[in-house]
């Protein structure tokens, strides 16, 4: 990889040296998803009337294979100066020396979510500077609730009354509550590691040194996650569904409950007026707490960047509270960003309250093969080949290799 | 002697193009397999680590299944077509067009095709199978680990027995018509012409045909990827989908190369029993 990366070097410095005879000198070339783009558009009119001297090249991204181009173009040098990436992806940059600190860009440390900059540090410094951050809660059809004879105002808060629910909801060839086994690894992850930490439980340990996946506190998890499917209470296309998929099938009307974040809550209004939806928390063990992993998005600065100090001129512009409001797509990583007038829509009441609950994931170079394991074991319980004992010893088997 | 040499010169520029698209990237891979993602040589770790690994075995035994449930079909359902198609009735020129139809639709484009019309919920084959009571209740298909490793192949039949067909129907139109008169003659049946005139006659295009698709199966990504990832549980995990994903998503582009070249040597030595085996002809080989 040494020589790879030298031979990468010197092609990126001879392209480097063909193209900045056309890029001239104060140009910020800014990577943004597509979600991102109206609202990016006019923050940059917005900062280019105030510094009238840097120009800012909007390039419009998309999320599906976003990763894999983000890490090509990181690791050839033909980077651009400032990429949106998911709070998740920063940590492995930073280890590999892709992306620049920004501790200098970064004021009023208190009033940010700690947890999002958490997600950005590593090495005591700050890699990336967190401006969306989101949650998952559940999603419920409030009409299903009436008609099971269940009040959607006082919904189920620990994990008995809501499988008591969910078994009440499940008639006429509904589903009470949709879980995932299938699409990207991250849906399963995202929905099935919380109720792991709400024991005590886990993956692995935040310091990436111990396997925690077969504790009993995780073992306990898991079984509750997976017992949806196993007693039919979620639906039997279950191993193959992802977050839209289960989306898709809440708005057909034959789920009526499943965790997602805010921003299903649009289409799901448009596609389907006629549902009544409600929002309700994660429920926890008795006694418990919930928990939630925290989502959303940061900017970074590639090493390879060519104007990085106009970018960090652009990326302090952006993390201003009034436009960090502006520009992202569920809540903002500032506190005091939380108080624009969009964020008191009654529906995202919920969201907001799941936030303080919310977690990273813990930062690991082998995340991907650990997170792969472990879904594996789940799709090993739900196609009924092993019991929970037995997938996540399995599962740990195989991330004890990889830590 | 100064002949040969000015030959060698003219074939240089090809060899050199030759040499850089297959032995580079062979190279390279060999090179990759015993380094680590930093460039340090790290002998025979890789292998170790990705032998190691639960899901290889599994990919062995399914990527095995996969070529052969595969290739079985493909080959005996494409020469079926091809004998079909090469007789005269009416409609024939229409009925080849349309058989040559799965082969044309973009790969990725059938699978995700597939994936919907496969769906337990949506999907239309169980709609099909439910709505006439054929079935009381939907079939998981994917989600089911009986069947999702036989529907796969079943796309992949789907696919590419048209390409088979097309193949040794070019073959059958070649046979001359005496071959035909003296079966006739000698009082053959049809299936009698079938068995000593047509099959003898394409023997090589069969051979060639299925070579071809014994290789592309062996490579295979697009539809097993597109539709269940390798998944649920590994079922439809092939080697090839594994080298992709410990390479492209787990970024462990060490491993991918160490099982890459086991997989190389494993691909080489069917092949190469396979034209020791099959592909010889026994008139040419005495």
């Amino acid at each position: 990889m040494k020589t790879l990366t030298m031979k990468m070097a010197i092609a990126a410095t001879a392209s480097f040296l063909a193209m900045s005879a056309g890029a001239w000198a104060g140009e910020v070339v800014w990577w943004t998803p597509n979600f991102n783009e109206a609202r990016a558009r006019q923050l940059v009119e917005k900062f280019q009337a105030a510094n009238p001297e840097v120009k800012v090249k909007l390039e419009i991204t998309t999320t599906d294979g976003l990763p894999q181009r983000i890490l090509t173009a990181l690791q050839s040098g033909a980077a651009p100066d400032v990429i949106d990436v998911q709070h998740g992806w920063v940590n492995g940059y930073a280890q590999n020396d892709l992306v620049l600190p920004l501790d200098d860009v970064l004021t009023q440390r208190e009033d940010y979510i700690p947890a999002a900059l958490e997600y950005n540090t590593w090495d005591g410094k700050l890699w990336g500077i967190p401006y969306r951050i989101e949650t998952h809660a559940i999603i419920i059809n409030r009409g299903d609730f009436k008609a099971a004879g269940l009040d959607p105002d006082n919904p189920p808060t620990t994990w008995d009354a809501f499988t008591e629910a969910a078994k009440k909801l499940t008639t006429n060839g509904k589903s009470g509550f949709a879980i995932t086994g299938g699409g990207e690894v991250g849906n399963t992850i995202f929905r099935s590691l919380p109720f792991m930490w709400m024991l005590g439980g886990g993956i692995i340990s935040d310091d990436g040194k111990q396997v925690l996946v077969n504790s009993p506190e995780s073992i306990k998890a898991v079984t509750f996650y997976t017992d949806f499917f196993k007693n039919g209470l979620s639906p039997s296309s279950t191993l193959e569904n992802d977050g839209t998929a289960n989306r898709r099938l809440f708005i057909a009307g034959t789920v009526s409950m499943y965790q997602s974040g805010q921003f299903d809550i649009q289409s799901i209004r448009q596609e389907n007026p006629n549902i009544d939806i409600g929002v309700i928390p994660v429920p926890h063990p008795e006694g418990g707490k919930t928990a939630a992993i925290l989502g959303g998005w940061s900017f970074v600065v590639p090493s390879a960047a060519k104007n990085p100090d106009e970018a960090k001129k652009l990326i302090a512009f952006l993390a201003e509270a009034e436009n960090q409001a502006a520009l992202t797509d569920t809540f903002p990583a500032r506190i005091s960003a939380m108080d624009a007038e969009r964020f008191n829509d009654p529906i995202l009441k919920v969201f907001k309250e799941m936030l303080p609950f919310g977690r990273p994931v813990p930062a690991h170079p082998n995340w991907v093969q650990i997170s792969q394991a472990y879904f594996d074991g789940i799709q090993r319980i739900l196609l009924g080949d092993e019991n929970v004992k037995d997938a996540m010893d399995g599962a740990a088997a195989e991330i004890e290799g990889l830590l | 002697m100064q002949k040969q040499s000015a030959g060698y010169l003219f074939v240089l520029p090809a060899l050199m193009v030759l040499g850089m698209l297959i032995a580079y990237p062979i190279a390279y891979t060999g090179l990759l397999s015993v380094t680590d993602n930093a460039g340090n040589f790290v002998g025979l770790n890789n292998f170790r680590r990705i032998l190691a690994a639960r899901a290889t075995p599994t990919a062995f035994w399914n990527t095995l299944w996969w070529v052969f449930g595969s290739i079985i079909f493909q080959v005996v359902l494409g020469v079926l077509t091809a004998v079909l198609l090469n007789q005269n009735f009416r409609g024939r020129a229409l009925v080849r067009s349309v058989t040559l139809v799965p082969w044309v639709v973009p790969g990725i484009v059938a699978a995700t095709t597939w994936a919907w019309m496969l769906h337990t919920e949506f999907g239309i084959i169980n709609y099909m199978l439910t709505a006439p009571g054929v079935i009381d209740r939907p079939v998981g298909w994917l989600t089911n680990g009986n069947t999702v490793m036989p529907v796969m192949i079943a796309i992949n039949i789907w696919k590419m027995f048209p390409f088979v067909a097309i193949m040794v129907l070019a073959g059958l139109q070649s046979i001359s018509n005496d071959l035909y008169e003296a079966a006739r003659i000698d009082g053959a049946s049809f299936w009698e012409e079938v068995w000593y005139v047509m099959l003898p006659q394409v023997r090589s295009v069969i051979v060639a045909v299925t070579l071809l698709l014994v290789i592309w199966a062996l490579n295979h990504i697009t539809i097993i990827y597109a539709i269940t990832r390798g998944g649920p549980a590994n079922r439809t995990l092939i080697t090839p989908i594994q080298i992709f994903r410990t390479a492209f998503e787990s970024v462990q582009f060490g491993q991918a190369a160490a099982l890459s070249v086991m997989f190389f040597a494993v691909a080489i030595v069917i092949v190469f029993v396979y034209i020791k085996t099959l592909a010889s002809n026994p008139e040419e080989s005495r």
